[in-house]
Order: structure tokens, then C-alpha cells, then sequence
């Protein structure tokens, strides 16, 4: 039994660790120099997350040694499960406006959804792997994507629109993995991006000629290729009618159910003060502990969402080009791992994850330089916050347990 | 279990390897970007989150009298501020310093909301805090929040003088007049300015370069922290100004108008050099300076002896007899008349179908130019200025300022009017008058204004013959003036005229000499007629010992007949200047 353990540790691709690890010191690096410079008295977020780390990684080995035939077998059971886990928060209290965490006597709440992202991949990965579909049909699309918007659609209403992006994420490339049309894929996304266009004309003018080409290039019949391209020229043209016809206070309420952190004028603040410290720092940063932006404060929650904001600004361009190499590094391997898993099931989850921590990078980056709207998600293995760490283990767990050869 | 087998084409995992590394290029180019691109940028952004400068007041340079003694000094003041970011209890806040300082909170709140700019910038809450004020607000300090003070130099006069016309006052900066000043950005809000009088003519001077200090704040506005790289700057203080202002002289003359309206100019003839220069009623200099109440303001600008009218300089009176010598002068050069012409005066004269009266309506029988000058004999004139043109007099009292500014060194002056045909055509139309106003003008009065600085400057030509330079308070001027064109002899028979009217026993001046043995006085006594009442009392005189020289002029409003009450304040000035200069150059 020992022995059976240790064989599978050392079996693993333990390589990815090395990336882990390296992550995880700049994330901790970065908090101790905020919370030291900061003078902040522990528990502080260093030791926090110090702490958190320890459940986190006997987590992580607990997954990597379980039995893929377990994890396969009850995995709807968690499915099931995790889906009460994000309906419960609602009975709990609401905290800064959200029903995202669960208290159990605790000193700190836990978020169901963090684990959510990853069950939700495993299930879809069972979903897809046990049932030869015909993913050459639009309607083989339906139940996976199904799978994944109930539990959407919970953490939508608690609401955290971040999560609930990073829980759809991995839909499209896991069906893509298996066969699925990329034209069919294309269809679902197309009406969404429709929307979110219509508020900028060249946008939207550009959106409409990539939509063109792609219908041309699918070869559908003509009626249904121009049917489809219509109605989503003609959502994207009466979007913006029915948006402009609500009132201001509506337009916020809709606007803060979906982005509850933030009222319009603080998210701009929040995205100055970040381009603002990473552009001053330049080359090579202001130092360890240096960062004026950060340690005056002007910055905002440094420790979570805006940390790649501390580590530009103290570090500079080098050390942030240097994290993105490293993350490039982690997922490329997860994918090359996902290509050469024998099983389908281990590939399928291994997109899954490659995926989410690939939202989550992406995401979290564009939101700190500014190129999208600010969306609290933070920055796998850098950012402090626990369950999300935790979860962040576990997934990576899932890597090691699922990247490796043998099968058992 | 897992019985389907992962096949899956290389294609799939390089579309997949593109796409993620397409992400994560577009991450590292916008890194570069802003890192490297854009460094100068939000570097500088970065610095002006966390710098902060503040302004150091420079204390202004003082003004003084030509003897060197201070008019106008500083004293330093203390401005109590209130960061809005740092207030915990306003209301309480207020209610500790009202009662520290005795000081209502509802002027506080009005300050407040005043200065108010934004919650991390110290706003004023009251200013010119004594040291007991302040010792009081420190023994209270426990109890406040968010409450700085700083010093601030505030003017202090002296109390021998008001000069307050002369001296002018300073305005408190607003937004309004900041948004005005194109050329200077060097002002702020709340800042001094000279808005009149010296103080603005000579604000660069006075108003000396303001000190920078800088140091660090977080994003709460609160000082955290030495800043290192930026040099503070201490301010430098403005230039004293020295005026050719004699305390003693000022002093004297002030105490003379008290309860009078009116004017009184003393100047050195042969420099410009202005040594008193009052207007009655002032106001005090000091009026400007502090929290002006709303009850001491309406006072003063509900006065109807209008105190803040600057008479020197922007009241606008007829000459009377003292334009007679331009009249005199100009008939004398253009051979007109000669010291030989004599006219009769029964008291009045008829011309047409007017009735022009002498101010002596008995007379002065047979009279010639010198006793015309000397008893101030109207008659005389009516008759003389029917020889000369409108236009021909009036391009030649031109020559000695009437109708333009004399350019003293001190902002907003009337230039008066001296009327020629144009003037009267545009007036009343071209038939509209006729010679008979000439007659009046000939005397002084009708159309023609003038300002009492103008008739300074007029005196001065009179007793320097021409060579006399413009009025000045700071700076001397090197140019002389245009000389009239007089010939000598016409010019020395003027003056000997001019003497005579102090000297002879029928000189309607002669209550101005105060016969100090070597003083040769000369001058002429003018009583203007007027709307409002009784007749303005002019004299102009200059006076001469020694080789020193000074001239004065007399305005008084409603005062009556020059000769009887401007003469004899003139009989003061020349006393205390002539027998002080004596005692001065013995003490020196």
C-alpha cells in the first residue's frame, strides 16, 4: 500500500512542481513585502496564506495518490454535492454584498465555488469520455454545456461573475477536444459576443466581418448560414436600444448584480492606480519594498487581485516577463500532458485545468493592465486567498494523479 | 475503466499551444508597454500621486518713507487650517475652537465651506491668530483633529499715517481672479495681491519669491514618510520699496483735513518727488487686512463723504483762478496782451446780454496783468481771452498737463478735461454755445476739470520754469518733461507775479507765508464755483530756501474762498517743512 503510494508519487510529472513552487515564492515574496513594509501585525495575509498552504498541499497529495477509478466512479455524486455546497452560502450571511462564502465555525469562511471549477471539469470529462457521441451533431453540445451552467447560473446569482467565466470556460476547449465542430462552437459564442460588441461601432463592424467569414468558410446551406449571421446583426443592433431605453439606476443595478466589487467610478481608480504602478516600474522595479503605489496605499487589494500591480512595480518588467514565461511553461505542459494521456478522461481533465488556470492568468493580467473591466479574479499560486490556493492545489493534484502513464 | 482512448489529432494540441501562447504574448507585450513604453509617463503619475508641494508665503518687502522710516511692515500672523480627511467630529472640532479662540462657529463653518477645495488640503478656518489665541487652541489640542496652523506675514501700518490711498491694500486671491491672470501663474488661491494704491504698481517688487516644500503622502492625503530627491526651496522675501513719502509732512497734512474733504499734494518741485499726498476722507489702511465684517464694510461704502474715492488722483474739480497763469502765459507769448495791458473792473462785466461777475463785486477799478494775478481780478480775464482762440488756449494749456495723465507711478488716474472747439461741438453742437463760455474758462471754471495731481504737476512747471521732471512716489524719473514753449521773460514775470500774490498786502495768499526769514513763497489762490454748494478753496504755492525747494497744492471741497482756509493750511506745511529741515540738517 506504501509502497503503491510512493510508486505513484514518483511516477508523476513532479517537473510541474518546480513551476509551482517557483510561482508560489514570488506570491509569498510579494506578500511578505507588502505586509512587512506595511507593518501589518499577523494574522496578516503572509501567514495566512503560510497557513492555508498546509491543508492545500496534504490536499493536493491526498488527490494525487486517490484512485482515478474512484475519482471516475463518484464523481456525479460530487457533482451533486458541490452544487448544494454553492446553493448554501445563500442561507448564510451576505458579505460585501455576496453570498460566495460558507462559515462552519472557522475562523475563516470557504467558497464552494473555487472547487466547483474543478468538478465541474471532471464531470464533464466523464460526461464526454463515457458516451461515444456524435460530436459532429450541434445537439451533442447541449448536455455539456448543460452540466457546466447549473452551477453557473447558482454562482451567477451570488453573484460572481468572475467565477462563474472561469467555470464556463472550459467547456469550449474540452468539446473542441473531442471532436466537437469548431463552427458549432463558434454558433453558441457568437450571440454573447454579438452583445458585447454592439457598444462600439468599429468593434462591431469588425465582429461582422469575422462573423461573415467564418459562416462563409463553414460552407452551412444558405438559408440557415444567412438566418444565423441576421439574427446576430440584429441582436447586436437592438442591444444597445434596449440598454440605452432603462434607466441609469436599472443600468447599475444590472451592471452591479454583475460586478458587485466595484461602482464604475472606484473600478476606474482601481485600474489607474494599477497601470500606474506597473508602468513606474519600469525595467527593473523600484525595489523589494520599494513600491511607492503599493506601501502609500494607492493601490487597492494589493494582496489578491492587483498583486501583479506589486510585482511590476517593485520587480519590474523582468520579473513580471518572467512569470509569464513560467505560467506559459506550467500550461503548455498540462496541455502536452493532456495530448499524450492515453485515456480520454485524464486528457479531457487535463484541458479542463489547463484551461481554468490559463482564464484565471489571462483574466487576472488583462484586468491589472487595464484591457478589461475589473473582475475579482485572482492569480493562481501568487494571489493570497485560501480556498482558491486550496483549490489551486488540488487541480494541480488532479495534474499529477492524471499526467501520469500508469493506470491503475 | 477509462475505456475510451484519448485520440487526439497534433493539430488539435498545436491550435490549442497557439492559442495560449497568443495569450500570454498579449499579456507580456501590454507589460512591455507600460512598463517600458510608457515608463516616463506614469513614473511622473506615480510621483505627483505621492508628492505633495506646498507653498511657503514670502513676507513682502516693506515700504518706506524717504527718511527710511517704515510705513508699511509685516507681523507675523497664525492661519488655523482643518484637513476635511481628518476631522473626526466636525461640529466638536468647531465648538473646541470657538471656545479657545472666542471666535463664533458659524464663521468657522462659513470658512470652511469657502475655502474649501478638498478633503486633503488644509482649509482655512480663521486667520490673524495672536500667540494667545494659539497658546489657548494648544492646550485643547487633545480634544481636536485634523487642525494645523501655520504662519502667514500679515501688513502692519503705521500708526503716525493712513496714507491709505497712496499706499493702497492687498486682496485675497479667489478663483475668479486667478482664472483673470493669464501672464502669472505663480499666484494661488488665498494668496496676497496688491489690487491698489503702491501695493499694486509695485507688487513684482514687493511681493517677493514663494518657497516650496515638498514631502511625501499616501493615498489618504497623510504625511507618510521623508521625500528624498526633491530640494525644498526657502522663500525669498520681496524688495523694499522707498517712497519719497515725508511721515512727518503726511502726518501733518492728515491731521489738517480731519473732518474736511479734500486734497493736499506736497512735492519737490525739482525732482517730482511726491513728500504728502492725502485725500480726506480715507479709510484706514489696515481695513482691507483680516475678516472685513459686513457692518464695518457698508459703513465705509455707504459713506457720503466717500472715503474710498482716491481724490488726488480720480477727483475731478475746476481750476478756478489757479488756471489764470496758463491764461496769462498764453496772451503774454502770443503777444496778446503785455504787463502794461489795464482793464477797469466795476465788479462785474457785461458781455451781449450776459452778466459776468468778478468775485469781488466792488471791484478793483483801473487794474493791470500783475494786479490782476494778485487780487485775482476776473474781470481782467474776461476781457483779455476775447484776443486768444478756444483752440489756440487750449493747445497751450496742454503744455502743462491739462487734460493729460501726469503718469505717476501709481495706478487708475483721471486726466481731467480741457476743452477746445471739438470738444464744445460735440458737446452742445456747433451752435449750440458761444464766446461766452470762453469767459468762463478764461477764469477757471465752465468745462474745464482738472485733478489735483495734475495741478502738482502744474505748480511744479510754474516754479521750475518747465524744468521740472513727471510726479513720482518710487522711482525718480531721469527725463525732464516737454518744457512749454515761454519765453524766459514771460516766465519771470509769472513768477514775480505769482510772488507778489503771497507778498503783496492785497496777495490773496498772503495768509500762507509763515515768514521764516530766506523763504520766498509764490503762489495763487483759486475758489471754485460749484454745483454742490459752497465753493471749492484751491491754492497752489511752491516754496523756496536755501536751494530747497517744495510745492503744495490745497483742495479743499465746500471749503470756501482759497485764500482763507486753503492759504493757511498751506502756512502750516511750509512752517514745519522749512523749520524742520533746519533742525534736521542740524541733528544729521
Amino acid at each position: 500500500m506504501l509502497l503503491n503510494f510512493q510508486k505513484k508519487i514518483i511516477e508523476s510529472p513532479l517537473s510541474i512542481l518546480i513551476g509551482v513552487i517557483a510561482l508560489l515564492s514570488v506570491g509569498l515574496l510579494t506578500l511578505f513585502s507588502i505586509t512587512a513594509i506595511q507593518e501589518q501585525e499577523p494574522p496578516n495575509a503572509f501567514s495566512k496564506q503560510l497557513i492555508f498552504l498546509v491543508p492545500a498541499v496534504l490536499l493536493m497529495i491526498a488527490i494525487m495518490v486517490t484512485s482515478k477509478r474512484f475519482i471516475h466512479k463518484y464523481i456525479f455524486i460530487l457533482y451533486g454535492i458541490i452544487i448544494i455546497a454553492v446553493i448554501l452560502p445563500f442561507f448564510g450571511p451576505k458579505i460585501a454584498g455576496t453570498y460566495r462564502w460558507i462559515y462552519m465555525g472557522l475562523p475563516f469562511g470557504l467558497q464552494p465555488s473555487e472547487i466547483a471549477k474543478w468538478v465541474i471539469v471532471i464531470t464533464l470529462a466523464r460526461y464526454l469520455s463515457d458516451h461515444n457521441l456524435q460530436m459532429r451533431n450541434f445537439g451533442s453540445n447541449i448536455v455539456p454545456f448543460t452540466i457546466a451552467l447549473i452551477p453557473t447560473f447558482i454562482v451567477l446569482r451570488q453573484p460572481d461573475l468572475g467565477t462563474a467565466f472561469v467555470m464556463m470556460a472550459p467547456v469550449i476547449p474540452m468539446l473542441f477536444w473531442v471532436g466537437a465542430r469548431p463552427y458549432h462552437l463558434f454558433l453558441i459564442v457568437a450571440p454573447l459576443l454579438s452583445i458585447l460588441a454592439a457598444f462600439n461601432v468599429v468593434v462591431f463592424s469588425v465582429w461582422a466581418a469575422i462573423m461573415a467569414i467564418v459562416i462563409f468558410l463553414s460552407r452551412p446551406q444558405l438559408w440557415h448560414g444567412v438566418g444565423i449571421y441576421f439574427s446576430n446583426i440584429f441582436l447586436g443592433l437592438i442591444f444597445p436600444f434596449l440598454w440605452n431605453s432603462l434607466r441609469p439606476f436599472q443600468q447599475n443595478r444590472v451592471l452591479t448584480l454583475f460586478n458587485p466589487e466595484s461602482d464604475p467610478l472606484g473600478a476606474g481608480y482601481q485600474i489607474i492606480q494599477s497601470k500606474t504602478a506597473l508602468g513606474s516600474g519600469g525595467l527593473f522595479g523600484k525595489g523589494w519594498g520599494q513600491g511607492t503605489q503599493t506601501h502609500l496605499k494607492f493601490l487597492p487589494v494589493q494582496e489578491s487581485d492587483f498583486i501583479v500591480s506589486v510585482i511590476g512595480e517593485e520587480l519590474g518588467f523582468i520579473a513580471l516577463l518572467a512569470m509569464v514565461v513560467l505560467f506559459l511553461w506550467l500550461i503548455v505542459k498540462i496541455i502536452r500532458l493532456a495530448i499524450n494521456a492515453s485515456d480520454r478522461f485524464a486528457g479531457l481533465i487535463l484541458i479542463g485545468i489547463a484551461t481554468i488556470f490559463m482564464t484565471h492568468v489571462f483574466v487576472n493580467c488583462a484586468m491589472t493592465v487595464g484591457m478589461i473591466p475589473v473582475k475579482g479574479l485572482p492569480l493562481p499560486f501568487v494571489s493570497y486567498g485560501g480556498s482558491f490556493l486550496v483549490s489551486s492545489f488540488m487541480m494541480i493534484g488532479l495534474v499529477l494523479n492524471f499526467g501520469r502513464e500508469e493506470m491503475d | 475503466m477509462l475505456k475510451t482512448p484519448n485520440s487526439v489529432s497534433k493539430s488539435k494540441f498545436w491550435v490549442m499551444i497557439t492559442f495560449v501562447i497568443i495569450l500570454h504574448s498579449v499579456l507580456a507585450f501590454r507589460f512591455f508597454q507600460l512598463q517600458i513604453l510608457d515608463f516616463e509617463f506614469y513614473n511622473k503619475r506615480a510621483d505627483s500621486n505621492r508628492i505633495r508641494a506646498i507653498s511657503l508665503p514670502a513676507s513682502r518687502g516693506l515700504i518706506l518713507d524717504r527718511h527710511g522710516e517704515i510705513i508699511v511692515d509685516n507681523y507675523p500672523t497664525y492661519i488655523l487650517y482643518g484637513i476635511g480627511a481628518e476631522i473626526r467630529d466636525k461640529q466638536k472640532n468647531y465648538k473646541v475652537i470657538s471656545h479657545s479662540i472666542g471666535i463664533d462657529t458659524s464663521i468657522l463653518k462659513k470658512n470652511y465651506k469657502n475655502y474649501y477645495r478638498n478633503r486633503f488640503l488644509p482649509t482655512r478656518l480663521v486667520k490673524d491668530l495672536t500667540i494667545e489665541q494659539l497658546s489657548r487652541l494648544e492646550e485643547a489640542k487633545n480634544d481636536l483633529s485634523g487642525i494645523m496652523y501655520k504662519q502667514f506675514p500679515e501688513r502692519i501700518y503705521n500708526p503716525k499715517i493712513r496714507a491709505s490711498h497712496v499706499l493702497g491694500y492687498l486682496k485675497e486671491m479667489d478663483q475668479e481672479m486667478i482664472q483673470k491672470m493669464v501672464s502669472n501663474g505663480d499666484y494661488e488661491y488665498g494668496d496676497l495681491v496688491g489690487w491698489s494704491g503702491l501695493e499694486q504698481e509695485y507688487e513684482t517688487t514687493l511681493k517677493g519669491d514663494k518657497g516650496v516644500e515638498y514631502f511625501q503622502v499616501d493615498a489618504y492625503g497623510r504625511e507618510a514618510g521623508k521625500l528624498e530627491g526633491e530640494e525644498n526651496i526657502l522663500s525669498s522675501p520681496g524688495n523694499n520699496i522707498s517712497t519719497t513719502l515725508d511721515v512727518s509732512l503726511q502726518q501733518l497734512i492728515e491731521k489738517e483735513f480731519r473732518g474736511k474733504k479734500g486734497v493736499g499734494i506736497v512735492s519737490d518741485p525739482r525732482t517730482g518727488g511726491i513728500l504728502a499726498y492725502v485725500s480726506a476722507p480715507d479709510y484706514k489702511p489696515d481695513l482691507f487686512t483680516g475678516l472685513i465684517s459686513n457692518s464695518d464694510w457698508q459703513e465705509v461704502i455707504s459713506d457720503p463723504n466717500r472715503p474710498l474715492l482716491n481724490r488726488v488722483a480720480n477727483g475731478t474739480y475746476p481750476p478756478a483762478s489757479i488756471f489764470k497763469m496758463v491764461v496769462a502765459l498764453a496772451l503774454l507769448e502770443k503777444n496778446l496782451i503785455s504787463p502794461q495791458t489795464e482793464v477797469f473792473c466795476t465788479g462785474s462785466y457785461e458781455f451781449y446780454d450776459r452778466t459776468f461777475g468778478c468775485w469781488s463785486e466792488f471791484g478793483h477799478g483801473k487794474i493791470d496783468l500783475e494786479q490782476a494775478i494778485v487780487q485775482s481780478c476776473d474781470v481782467f480775464f474776461y476781457q483779455a481771452i476775447q484776443k486768444i482762440k478756444l483752440n489756440e488756449l487750449a493747445e497751450f494749456a496742454k503744455q502743462f498737463g491739462f487734460g493729460y495723465e501726469t503718469n505717476i507711478d501709481l495706478p487708475a488716474e483721471m486726466k481731467g478735461r480741457m476743452p477746445d472747439r471739438a470738444f464744445m461741438n460735440r458737446l452742445y453742437g456747433r451752435w449750440g454755445w458761444s464766446q461766452g463760455a470762453m469767459l468762463n474758462i478764461s477764469i477757471g471754471q465752465g468745462e474745464i476739470l482738472v485733478t489735483p495731481l495734475q495741478m502738482a504737476a502744474y505748480t511744479n512747471i510754474l516754479a521750475t520754469k518747465g524744468n521740472t521732471h513727471p510726479l513720482y512716489m518710487v522711482q525718480a524719473k531721469d527725463d525732464f518733461i516737454v518744457k512749454p514753449i515761454v519765453r524766459n521773460q514771460s516766465w519771470n514775470l509769472i513768477q514775480k507775479y505769482m510772488r507778489k500774490v503771497i507778498s503783496d498786502p492785497k496777495g490773496t495768499g498772503r495768509r500762507s507765508d509763515p515768514k521764516i526769514p530766506g523763504l520766498k513763497i509764490s503762489g495763487k489762490t483759486g475758489t471754485a464755483e460749484n454745483p454742490h454748494g459752497e465753493p471749492h478753496a484751491w491754492f497752489i504755492a511752491f516754496g523756496e530756501k536755501d536751494g530747497a525747494m517744495i510745492s503744495v497744492v490745497i483742495l479743499i471741497e465746500n471749503g470756501g474762498h482759497g485764500g482763507e482756509v486753503a492759504a493757511p493750511m498751506a502756512r502750516k506745511i511750509f512752517k514745519q517743512y522749512f523749520e524742520d529741515d533746519k533742525t534736521k540738517l542740524v541733528n544729521s
